[in-house]
């Protein structure tokens, strides 16, 4: 009965051991592109013409030039930007488009997370249970 | 070579399609889930930890069940890679991910390829179990972090 719990402690030991570890992987800021933990939480608009597209599984990422700021503006997964009725060639370089969504917490990012992209008068929903 | 990756077919159904992706994804979780938990249990024994457990059957179940999970993520990586190389191969978190996968496979087959778990010292098994544990739980957290800081 003895020997039970001693075998358990030497188990635990370093799983101790590395807990603070883990503990401040855990505390780290929220720098991710993940859920919606890490925007602002309110809505952003911005305006611009599409430089760069890298659309596709995670999710699409496009590089926006808005006056003098540029932009990285995640779009969807192919899945969702058909649904929204989006076509690669909508989002391809020297398209204007207004981007609808929630920014980085961190402004200096330059990073928004679209909900929604106007173009040309037509509102396309990424995610319509947002608003 | 990144961009004749990418135009394959393969690569082209991993980038386009909603449900062989999550598959594919889900595949690698199951992979490192097989290889971590094995692996674990397995270099804390080597270090001295449970050492009333045998090591030669504790091996006998954990080594194949480590090397299955690390085969299935291999594979299910390698697909999840073809979705977009160039991204990859731009991530130093990807890469440092890579070098230490690198190390724990190695270290790993250097010691089954040289003496083995059973002619191997006591200070040969301390060492290779606490450079597999240093190698394969940082590789988890980088590869978790492409995700949320890539």
């Amino acid at each position: 009965m003895t020997a039970a719990p001693s075998a358990l402690r030497a188990l635990l030991r370093p799983v101790l051991l590395a807990l603070p570890a883990l503990l401040a992987i855990a505390a780290l800021p929220a720098l991710a592109h993940h859920g919606w933990r890490w925007t602002t939480g309110e809505n952003l608009e911005l305006t611009g013409v599409i430089r760069e597209a890298r659309l596709g599984n995670p999710h699409g990422v496009l590089t926006v030039q808005a006056e003098d700021e540029t932009w990285t503006v995640e779009v969807g997964q192919p899945w969702r930007n058909a649904r929204a009725g989006l076509t690669d060639e909508m989002l391809a370089p020297g398209r204007e488009a207004v981007f609808v969504g929630e920014p980085s917490a961190d402004l200096a990012d330059r990073r928004l997370k679209a909900e929604r992209i106007v173009i040309a008068g037509v509102t396309h929903d990424l995610y319509p249970d947002r608003d | 070579m990144p961009e004749a990756l990418a135009a394959l077919p393969l690569a082209e159904a991993m980038r386009a399609s909603r449900w062989l992706y999550a598959a594919v994804n889900t595949a690698h979780v199951l992979g490192l889930a097989l290889l971590v938990g094995a692996i674990l249990p397995l270099d804390l024994r080597l270090m001295g930890v449970g050492r009333r457990l045998p090591l030669a059957p504790l091996a006998a179940l954990l080594v194949p069940a480590a090397g299955a999970g690390l085969a299935l993520a291999v594979a299910s990586g390698l697909l999840l890679f073809l979705a977009g190389p160039a991204d990859y191969l731009g991530a130093p978190l990807f890469l440092a991910k890579m070098g230490l996968v690198a190390l724990g496979a190695g270290g790993a087959l250097s010691l089954h390829l040289g003496p083995g778990l059973a002619g191997a010292g006591d200070g040969r098994l301390r060492l290779a179990g606490a450079l597999s544990l240093c190698a394969w739980v940082p590789a988890l957290v980088l590869g978790r972090l492409i995700g949320f800081a890539g």
